[in-house]
């Protein structure tokens, strides 16, 4: 099956000629021997796929060009060079009439400062992507109110924009992207803006969303904490460049390069990893041997430590029929909580001789 | 530096114009003038306590009843002014004037506000409408549209189209780009976004400019009034030019009521239009005085004032025709006579005036500045104009429209041009004498209107005859300044000098000494002519003979100017038939038709 959508090998550069800019780019030259020039590189050279009902993450600090990608995705921003395919459909080789058709029915997009017509009641703002495709009043009103309800905002329907807190606006915001039924949503630091408590359960809230309308959605953040709740998988941009996709766990675990590992230092790792990223994969077995407690590879890394705890070895990690796919040992909680990969050094006094008492 | 020959490109660039696109100039004209027609009638036509109570309405409905009571208070005010049909008239002028304005800068500003070359390119030209005197592009409208309406219309315009532009320009670009991004991600088109995104989020600004268009056009009657819009610029002009404090007051105020009525009209428009605004304002309007009716309460308040209105005014009495005798040659044809506010010339306009309605003839007078005048008469916007002080002062005006017009003669002279001082400045009798007095004047000449004739022949002929150039400056400004000059300084008792002709009244309220002109610089003193468009005597060879035949002696015409001085500004008509009636005949004697009649009339 092809991915649902797929972009390979996009440029974008602002500014003078363009196209040579891209030629040089393909050879090698980096983005501050074209600015001296008079061309602004984007976005260099990005690839991914990005797989129907997957929340895709593109994490970047500002100015890295994640803004920019996502544009390229909905044809907002026409592509230097390089193609998007939505539907296998090449948005690059699209007139502007059929792109506008595409943005309508199939594209939404939510945005970091809500973007709500402060001159429409929050059920017209909901409304408006059907408006444009020539929905009747009447159904489109019924479809708007649906899409609120879902993001939790039945009875705000007749409001403004502008007596609701920014929270329940981004609700209306992505009431707005849902109701046209769309597959792709694309979202540019759609929580950004929110206070982190509410940015929270947002997050949970599209978590909760996504479990049931499986929407193939593009999130764009600068929060790497936010990329590794939400998605999964994550593309790192820095300087233009994609340097690394993957899921949270290759992320975190196993960094491509410098940058992202000291962009990911400080990212609470316990909130992040699961067992099935810790466990020893080279113990396995078709049954644990003993009745103690188990996990499974979706165990939170604080479950697991608790777990761990409780215990008197290591814990057995158990996929859904039962087998032993891996274990975790205490040490290896240590390990990873202490970001401490080498082998233990052996101790002077083998026996454990207690040395003093307290 | 070479002398960059800019004005002569102009000169010709204008010349081309009136010769070949007089075809869309009249076009444009006919648009102009239908509208202001077709408005002006409409206003005019309820009594004027109705019509301002439909005014009051609209005012109550967007802005609450205190308003809606002032702006009644108001309009009261300028009827009992006796300013009403000349208000609405310049209602009527300012409404087509901002119709206009708003057709033409709304899409422009757009246009602006989605191209940068297009903004750019149009920034200049509006600063230079903005900033050009006004009077720089008169003339030249007066070319392309004659006298009247339509040139007044495009001056209004002309001054008023910025703020239009440019404040949509800033409305549609100060739009959060978020919002328009927004719009774009949701497949929304071009066109849907400037109607559903752009245009209502910038409808306050646009609104703003709106009003911003309407003041400014308000503020420019008075220059329209110059070229023969009449409605309250013309009175302003009228007063100015005759130096009537009172009624200039009066006219100035019923332009004020107009514009503090149509600012809050249109300010409050704008809340009631925009969805925001209207938002707004219904949280914040609670108490009672400021209740407002709703708009179709109010819409239904204005249609039946509006149908009792009509009533009256469509079938009440019409005004009364004039009765049919047998001196009736004019059969009701219409005449347009143009004067200068100068005394000889208010006085044998106004007698022709009433010897022409007695012959049956309808006419219309309008009064002008010289420059205007001329260009009215040569482009056949005037038939005739009685002021023409030839052939030394209007010397100017003749070289450059003599072809386009027919002398009929001299009706008065000769008469003479002159500097002149107070009767107690003892040492000075003579021109000669002024050199050795420059300090006493303070070097200065206080002169008038620099279009004037004699003003040029001062500044060519006469500084340079008596070697005053260097010693004297001339100053430029206008008769009622140069007037108002000398009476200051007369009542204060000081030395002044100013230019005068005779005949004039100042020399009857002043004791002024007319400077001797040894060296005849002045030249010899002029006739007053009657001068006609090309073809007028063609058309009215009988009117056209008696204005040829015509002459008043200096006794007539100082006897009728004083009767008009004391009648007063407004009813020098009236100070005319009273003259008419103490001298009988004169009326057959320059009109004559039992004579010749119609007989005559083939002949001429």
């Amino acid at each position: 099956m092809s991915p649902r959508l797929e972009a390979e090998h996009l440029f974008k550069v602002f500014g003078r000629r363009p196209d040579d800019a891209v030629e040089r780019l393909r050879r090698g030259a980096d983005r501050a021997e074209l600015r001296a020039d008079g061309a602004t590189a984007a976005v260099i050279d990005a690839s991914f796929r990005v797989e129907a009902g997957e929340i895709f993450v593109v994490m970047g600090l500002s100015g890295s060009g994640k803004s920019t990608l996502l544009r390229m995705l909905n044809g907002l921003l026409e592509p230097t060079a390089g193609s998007v395919r939505f539907d296998g459909q090449d948005l690059t080789a699209l007139g502007d009439r059929e792109l506008r058709a595409l943005r309508s029915r199939k594209i939404s997009m939510v945005f970091q400062h809500f973007a709500l017509f402060p001159h429409r009641s929050v059920r017209d703002n909901a409304a408006y992507g059907l408006e444009v495709q020539g929905v009747p009043r009447a159904e489109r009103e019924r479809r708007a109110d649906e899409a609120l309800a879902l993001c939790g905002l039945a009875g705000w329907e007749t409001s403004w924009p502008d007596e609701l807190s920014g929270g329940m606006q981004q609700r209306v915001g992505l009431a707005r992207a849902l109701a046209t039924d769309a597959d792709l949503l694309l979202m540019d630091e759609s929580f950004s803006a929110l206070d982190p408590l509410i940015r929270r359960d947002m997050q949970d809230q599209l978590l909760q969303l996504q479990k049931t309308l499986k929407k193939t959605i593009v999130f764009i953040t600068h929060d790497l904490n936010e990329a590794m709740r939400l998605g999964d998988r994550v593309a790192v941009m820095r300087d233009g460049r994609i340097v690394q996709t993957g899921t949270a766990e290759d992320i975190l675990l196993r960094p491509e390069n410098d940058y992202v590992a000291s962009f990911i230092q400080d990212v609470d790792r316990s909130r992040v990893l699961t067992a099935g990223a810790l466990m020893d994969t080279s113990v396995t077995a078709d049954a644990p041997l003993c009745g103690c407690e188990t996990a499974t590879p979706e165990t939170p890394f604080t479950r697991l430590c608790a777990i761990g705890a409780r215990l008197s070895h290591r814990v057995s990690v158990l996929d859904e029929a039962g087998r032993v796919v891996g274990v975790v040992p205490r040490r290896r909680l240590l390990g990873f909580l202490g970001d401490e990969t080498a082998a233990p050094v052996a101790c002077d006094n083998p026996e454990g001789k207690v040395i003093s008492h307290a | 530096m070479p002398r960059i020959p800019l004005g002569d490109w102009v000169d010709s660039g204008v010349d081309w114009l009136v010769a070949h696109l007089s075809w869309l100039f009249d076009a444009v004209k006919a648009v102009m003038e239908g509208m202001y027609d077709g408005i002006d009638t409409v206003l005019a036509a309820p009594q004027p306590l109705l019509m301002a109570g439909i005014l009051a309405v609209v005012a109550w409905w967007l802005r609450g009843l205190l308003a809606g009571v002032l702006a009644f208070a108001g309009f009261a005010l300028v009827d009992s002014l006796d300013l009403w049909d000349r208000a609405m008239s310049t209602l009527a002028l300012v409404l087509v004037a901002t119709v206009i304005a708003l057709v033409i800068s709304l899409p422009l500003g757009i246009w602006a506000a989605r191209s940068k070359t297009v903004s750019a390119a149009v920034r200049p030209v509006l600063d230079l409408l903005q900033t050009m005197p006004s009077m720089v592009l008169l003339i030249p409208a007066m070319l392309f549209f004659g006298l009247g309406t339509a040139a007044g219309v495009v001056a209004t315009l002309i001054f008023a189209l910025a703020p239009g532009v440019r404040m949509t320009e800033l409305g549609i670009r100060q739009v959060d780009a978020e919002l328009v991004e927004a719009a774009e991600a949701f497949g929304t088109t071009p066109r849907d976004i400037l109607w559903r995104v752009q245009l209502p989020l910038a409808l306050p600004t646009i609104m703003a400019g709106v009003n911003q268009v309407i003041m400014l056009g308000l503020s420019m009657v008075v220059i329209a009034g110059m070229v023969g819009t009449g409605g309250l610029g013309g009175a302003v002009n009228e007063a100015i030019g005759q130096l009537d404090i009172g009624y200039g007051f009066e006219a100035g105020v019923g332009i004020v009521v107009l514009a503090i009525y149509l600012d809050r009209v249109t300010g409050a428009l704008g809340t009631q239009l925009s969805p925001l605004g209207r938002r707004a304002a219904a949280k914040t309007r609670t108490r009672a005085w400021s209740y407002r009716p709703r708009p179709a309460v109010a819409l239904a308040g204005v249609v039946v004032l509006a149908l009792v209105a009509g009533g009256l005014g469509v079938f009440g009495p019409s005004a009364g025709t004039s009765e049919a005798s047998g001196t009736d040659v004019g059969k009701g044809q219409e005449i347009r006579i143009g004067y200068i506010p100068w005394d000889e010339g208010i006085a044998s306009t106004f007698l022709w005036k009433e010897i022409l309605r007695e012959r049956g003839f309808k006419v219309s007078t309008t009064q002008y500045t010289a420059g205007p005048l001329y260009t009215g008469l040569a482009t056949g916007q005037l038939d005739f104009q009685t002021d023409s002080w030839l052939p030394t002062t209007h010397a100017e005006y003749w070289k450059k429209y003599g072809g386009q017009l027919d002398d009929l003669g001299k009706w008065y002279g000769p008469t003479s041009l002159e500097l002149s001082v107070p009767s107690y400045v003892k040492d000075v009798n003579s021109l000669a004498d002024l050199k050795e007095h420059a300090s006493e004047f303070d070097g200065k000449i206080i002169g008038i209107e620099p279009s004037a004739g004699m003003m040029s022949l001062l500044k060519s002929t006469v500084l340079k005859k008596y070697r005053l150039e260097g010693t004297y400056d001339v100053v430029d400004g206008s008769t009622p300044a140069m007037l108002a000059e000398l009476k200051r300084a007369y009542a204060r008792h000081q030395p002044v000098l100013v230019t005068l002709w005779s005949p004039h009244w100042a020399y009857s309220d002043y004791d002024l000494k007319k400077l001797e002109d040894p060296e005849g610089a002045w030249g010899k003193g002029d006739g007053v002519h009657t001068l006609a468009r090309k073809g007028f005597t063609a058309d009215n060879p009988l009117v056209g003979r008696w204005l040829k035949d015509f002459s008043m002696t200096e006794e007539q015409l100082t006897g009728l100017e004083a009767r008009i001085q004391k009648a007063g500004k407004g009813k020098e008509q009236d100070a005319v038939r009273d003259w008419l009636r103490d001298h009988p005949g004169l009326v057959d004697k320059w009109a004559s038709v039992a004579k010749d009649g119609p007989h005559s009339e083939a002949a001429g």
